[in-house]
């Protein structure tokens, strides 16, 4: 093969050798966020020689811990909840803890304040949350604490476990779960939509604004049937949320570190420019500064958009493909958040003192019918200044890590929000920085103006900015819909993570189990890779996913 | 949780010195522990997107550490390492430039680019450049024991046996002008290599400081590195090669873990103790062969290891060291046009913009007075800024261009410029008090008007938003960069090479404390920048002391001299291998 001209030449009298113009290696995976990070580190330890290459100049994608109130001061501006980590496989395999990872978690999870002085609290520990829901409703409240124990299991048995084994079928799904009683459960649960499912377990209206911004927070329409399971789940997750002790960015520095100590390689500040083929087969990639990564596993976590139109090209896609690719949807909704820089942690005027030491805090919705309305107005693309509403975390309360200079605190205040949002970013940002600052200062007085020392909003174009395979500050990279879920992410052909163009994978968050950092399709990945070579595993199935390999599957 | 670890080394701070070392003694297959306190290891070594699309550098820009033995020794290429050349835009010698002034252009002369080109030792054939870059910085301080003089000292060897003319014993004596005015023609072009020097942490100005101070500029310029001289990823992406190869071969890093105190047990570094709130569960992790403090001398002596175990002459004497090397106040531009050099200062076949980093101004280049009043004002008055702006001395690199496949603003129709750089007071010694730093918005329009005198369309029409770190904000947010300073302490005749950070201490080794040893810009020679040369110098030490056994991999300084009674770091091998 002929060498590249690379797009810069090393002076005449360089002094040193330079990374070679065109390498080979046994697989190369494209963007280095959570899921191209695992499978890297999974296949790097499995004895692969891999290549991980990332457009940023750091790696990490969402696990992002970054100075945007600089000087001095750290948000993590993607992933802060972390949601399964008492499940995903990638914990344990790596025994990340050596790494230093310590991850909070605290009782007090989520709470809601409204503007009368009421408030609730989802906690860890079940009764604490059937405590405060006795606050609204004695019938809620015990009719939690039972719902709870029963949906735990579904959590903890079904869907945790099934996030870590390939998708599979409605049909397959519904012969599988009708083995047991919380599997028919399951099932009656996924007929329903998120919405049914809290309307019909509870009577209160505030109780069921708490419970449905919970469920629906990532991205899920409320009234759609077909997902009403992600209640359970997400409800069971999001009273088990973790921080990660030093910003999220620590467990992409982990993963890094994992795939370095295997004898894999990170380049970043490489932008890939093509995905090569070779007699219809992947044969590697180009990268914009010139230099070519050989190889016949090419693993890409990106976007759809980018890895088959852009690095791949349409004219190589089969027909089915390049319309699924070309009809994805993205996100329903992006998110817009104000970070503060404040002389005091945000302390809430409500009844309970806890609120003020709780992980994550939704401030500015009345109602049900708010919630439902500002959500509408989300996905029509407007936002009402008035009646906007959102969640609010003080990271620093819970990591003194983040504030260089001792005496301030790091908070952060997200709203859902339009890509395309009616009046444009430019205009409308500072107006919604006002607007949510309002809000904030209404539940939580000492919030006032004075008290701010520095803000940094970063709207749904930013992220796109920032993150460029969010398309459309796409943070799943895709919609989460019936038809982009389970066996249907991406698609029915990629949705175990190979696809019809040989050699090529796909583990990001378009395809299954989806987005956030889950572990879920970054470990997939790496297990149909290594299932296609032959490759041993290394690494075993949690005990969890035993069982229910066991209890449904076999 | 509560387990103790135990460790061959224990390095406190990966900032570029502690992850050299971690990086050559992973190497020589011994377990390493790198401890950083911050969530992020690189020390100044870092990059950062304050907003979406825009990427600055609060620190360190350049690789100054072109010439260093550690490329090939730790085969940086391996963990990603590259360079941004830009092609065509080096040529040799091509100083085709012109200097600033306050009237306009000053060209560079032949006679000033002959000159450059003679004591950087570019002129013979072939080059000794890389051997005087080597002697001077990348050479561990002779045993105390060899007198030190023109035959001894490594750049006089290097020029003695190269370039016998320039040998002789003034070259000792000299200020950087005083050299300068023997071999080059200009004036601006004098004030401005040594401005680069001054900024790069060698007082050329001082007596002695010639030769240190020509080169650590001629160590950023070509044939060094071409320009533009960022490596890709910035220069974080050069830490992350180097923090690469330590864990490739296995050391263990962890962030979050600030580190309290050395244990010292019958007059040996057994040991650290971390500070409650780092992450890691076991507060104590041991050292079988050597602690390493990368981390500043002053809380290294003073706080971490303290009076219990050391006499209070001594204790005296590093709170002595000083810190009034100079702060740089740092200021990036995001502005919605490309910055437009004034009139006086375009040229039709040489345009700024084309080349972004590191021909950005450097200005005014007058004269020495202008030169010698800046420093005046900052080291000796002290004072926040009196000299008007219009005649401030400062530096900038237009680091938006210089790559394609790099961009460091992303952020449609805007442009990020800079940062540029200002010598200040640091703060420690403010006369007008700490207070006086910190007042941004007045040293950002400080800096805006001294841009102006160059650029005409740096007004708050254009600009977006000025991200500046200031020498306060840069210690707090980076303990290694006490009081601001850039060079951890200063880098003069009197702590310089043997007697850097203190006589005792040149060695890297911490007399009547076995087992601690110094790898930081503050407490070892060569100081500050990042040339991947105190971890190279202190290999030569670990290996007389017989903590380093490295492989084939390794070559020792040629001008190193082995102390007396130790194992030798020159390695046993037949003699084609001696050096590189």
């Amino acid at each position: 093969m002929q060498k590249r001209e690379l797009t810069d030449q090393p002076h005449p009298q360089c002094f040193f050798s330079e990374f070679p113009a065109e390498s080979d290696w046994d697989a190369v995976i494209i963007g280095a966020g959570p899921n191209g990070l695992m499978t890297a580190a999974y296949l790097a330890r499995a004895g692969l020689k891999v290549a991980l290459v990332e457009r940023r100049y750091e790696v990490g994608g969402g696990l992002a811990t970054e100075e945007i109130l600089f000087p001095g001061y750290y948000s993590n501006i993607h992933a802060i909840y972390h949601l399964m980590v008492d499940y995903m496989p990638v914990v344990k395999d790596f025994e990340l803890d050596r790494h230093g990872l310590v991850w909070i978690k605290p009782n007090l999870q989520t709470a809601m304040v409204f503007e009368d002085g009421g408030s609730l609290l989802l906690t860890r520990m079940i009764e604490d949350t059937a405590d405060s829901f006795h606050k609204f409703s004695h019938k809620d409240a015990v009719a939690f604490g039972k719902l709870m124990r029963n949906w735990r299991r579904i959590v903890s048995e079904i869907l945790a476990p099934a996030t870590y084994i390939p998708a599979m079928s409605p049909i397959d799904i519904s012969v599988a779960m009708q083995r047991t009683d919380i599997g028919n459960e399951m099932l009656e649960l996924v007929e329903q939509s998120p919405l049914e499912v809290i309307n019909k377990n509870f009577e209160n209206d505030r109780i069921r604004a708490l419970l449905l911004y919970v469920s629906c927070m990532w991205g899920l329409d409320p009234r759609e049937t077909g997902i009403g399971f992600y209640v359970p789940l997400l409800l069971d997750r999001g009273m088990n949320k973790c921080y990660l002790h030093g910003g999220s960015h620590k467990l992409a520095g982990a993963l890094a570190r994992e795939i370095v100590r295997a004898g894999g390689t990170i380049l970043e500040s490489s932008d890939v420019t093509k995905i090569n083929m070779n007699n219809g087969h992947v044969s590697g990639i180009e990268l914009m500064e010139g230099r070519t990564l050989n190889s016949e596993v090419v693993i890409s976590s990106l976007d759809p958009h980018t890895t088959f139109l852009d690095l791949l090209g349409a004219e190589k896609l089969p027909a089915d493909l390049k319309d699924s690719v070309e009809g994805w949807k993205y996100d329903k909704w992006s998110y817009n958040t104000l970070h503060v820089l404040s002389e005091e942690a945000p302390h809430y005027a409500c009844g309970d003192s806890w609120v003020d030491e709780s992980f994550m805090t939704i401030i500015g919705f009345q109602s049900t019918d708010q919630l439902l309305a500002h959500w509408d107005n989300v996905v029509a693309g407007k936002v009402d200044d008035n009646s906007l509403g959102g969640h609010c975390t003080c990271e620093s309360f819970f990591d003194s890590h983040l504030v260089r200079k001792p005496g301030r605190h790091v908070s952060f205040f997200q709203i859902h929000a339009p890509y395309d949002i009616e009046g444009g970013w430019d205009k409308r940002g500072p107006e919604l920085q006002e607007a949510i600052l309002a809000k904030w200062a209404k539940v939580a007085p000492n919030m006032k103006r004075e008290n701010i020392a520095m803000t940094s909003q970063e709207t749904p174009v930013d992220i796109e900015i920032r993150f460029p395979n969010m398309r459309r500050g796409s943070i799943k990279h895709g919609d989460y819909r019936p038809v982009q879920l389970g066996c249907f992410r991406p698609n029915q052909d990629c949705s175990n993570h190979d696809t019809p163009i040989k050699g090529l994978y796909l583990c990001g968050a378009s395809t299954y189990p989806g987005g956030l950092v889950l572990g879920g399709p970054g470990y997939l990945a790496a297990n149909r890779v290594a299932e296609d070579l032959g490759v041993t595993k290394w690494w075993k199935p949690t005990k969890e996913m035993e069982q229910y390999t066991k209890t449904y599957l076999e | 949780m509560s387990k103790e670890e135990r460790y061959d080394v224990v390095i406190i701070g990966a900032g570029h010195n502690g992850t050299t070392t971690a990086a050559y003694l992973a190497k020589c297959g011994l377990s390493v522990c790198l401890l950083e306190e911050r969530p992020e290891c690189g020390g100044s070594q870092e990059t950062t997107e304050p907003i979406a699309g825009v990427r600055i550098q609060p620190h360190a820009i350049a690789n100054y550490g072109g010439s260093a033995p550690g490329w090939d020794q730790l085969e940086m290429w391996r963990y990603g390492f590259r360079m941004d050349w830009k092609a065509g835009a080096y040529v040799p010698l091509d100083l085709n430039r012109y200097m600033l002034t306050t009237d306009g252009l000053s060209k560079v002369t032949d006679v000033d680019k002959m000159g450059w080109g003679k004591i950087c030792g570019m002129l013979t054939e072939p080059m000794f450049f890389k051997d005087l870059m080597r002697a001077t910085f990348w050479c561990p301080p002779h045993p105390p024991e060899v007198e030190l003089n023109d035959h001894t000292i490594p750049f006089m060897q290097v020029y003695k046996q190269h370039q016998p003319d320039m040998w002789t014993r003034e070259l000792l004596e000299m200020t950087m002008f005083d050299l300068m005015d023997e071999y080059l023609e200009t004036e601006p072009f004098k004030v401005n290599q040594a401005y680069i020097a001054l900024v790069s942490g060698a007082h050329g100005h001082m007596e002695g400081g010639a030769i240190p101070a020509l080169c650590s500029v001629a160590t950023v310029l070509p044939p060094a590195v071409a320009m533009p001289v960022a490596p890709r990823g910035n220069i974080h992406g050069y830490y992350h090669a180097l923090l690469r190869c330590a864990i490739a071969h296995g050391a263990i890093v962890r962030t979050c873990c600030p580190v309290e105190e050395i244990i010292i047990e019958h007059g040996r570094a057994v040991g650290v103790r971390l500070r409650d709130d780092a992450t890691w569960g076991a507060k104590k992790i041991w050292a079988d062969k050597a602690v390493i403090s990368a981390v500043h001398i002053k809380p290294t002596f003073l706080e971490m290891i303290g009076p219990r175990h050391l006499d209070n002459g001594f204790l005296q004497r590093i709170k002595d060291l000083s810190l009034k090397g100079g702060s740089l106040y740092m200021a990036h531009f995001l502005t919605r046009e490309r910055l437009h050099v004034r009139p006086k200062y375009q040229r039709d076949d040489y345009k700024y913009e084309d080349y972004g980093s590191f021909t950005g101004p450097f200005y005014p280049m007058d004269s020495r007075q202008l030169y010698f009043e800046h420093v005046t004002e900052v080291l000796g008055h002290q004072r926040s800024l009196t000299i008007p702006p219009e005649r401030a001395m400062y530096g900038m690199v237009a680091s938006e261009n210089y790559a394609e496949c790099h961009p460091q603003c992303t952020r449609p129709g805007l442009h990020i410029n800079g940062p540029l750089f200002m010598l200040v007071p640091t703060p420690q010694y403010n006369v007008d008090g700490v207070e006086a730093m910190e007042d941004k918005a007045k040293w950002d329009e400080y800096m805006r008007v001294a841009l102006s005198q160059v650029v005409d369309n740096i007004d708050s029409d254009n600009i977006v938003q000025i991200f500046s770190d200031g020498p306060w904000d840069q210690e707090f947010r980076n303990t290694g960069m006490m009081g601001g300073s850039w060079y951890g302490i200063r880098c003069d005749r009197d702590q310089w090479w043997n007697e850097r950070p203190l006589p005792e201490l040149a060695r890297y080794r911490v007399p009547d404390i076995e087992g601690l040893y110094l790898s930081h810009q503050s407490s070892a020679h060569p100081g500050g920048l990042c040339l991947m040369a105190v971890g190279y110098n202190l290999m030569h030490i670990l290996i007389e002391d017989g903590i380093a056994e490295p492989g084939d991999w390794w070559y020792a300084s040629p001008w190193y001299i082995p102390e007396e009674g130790k194992i030798s770091a020159i390695p046993h091998r037949p003699a084609s291998a001696a050096t590189q």
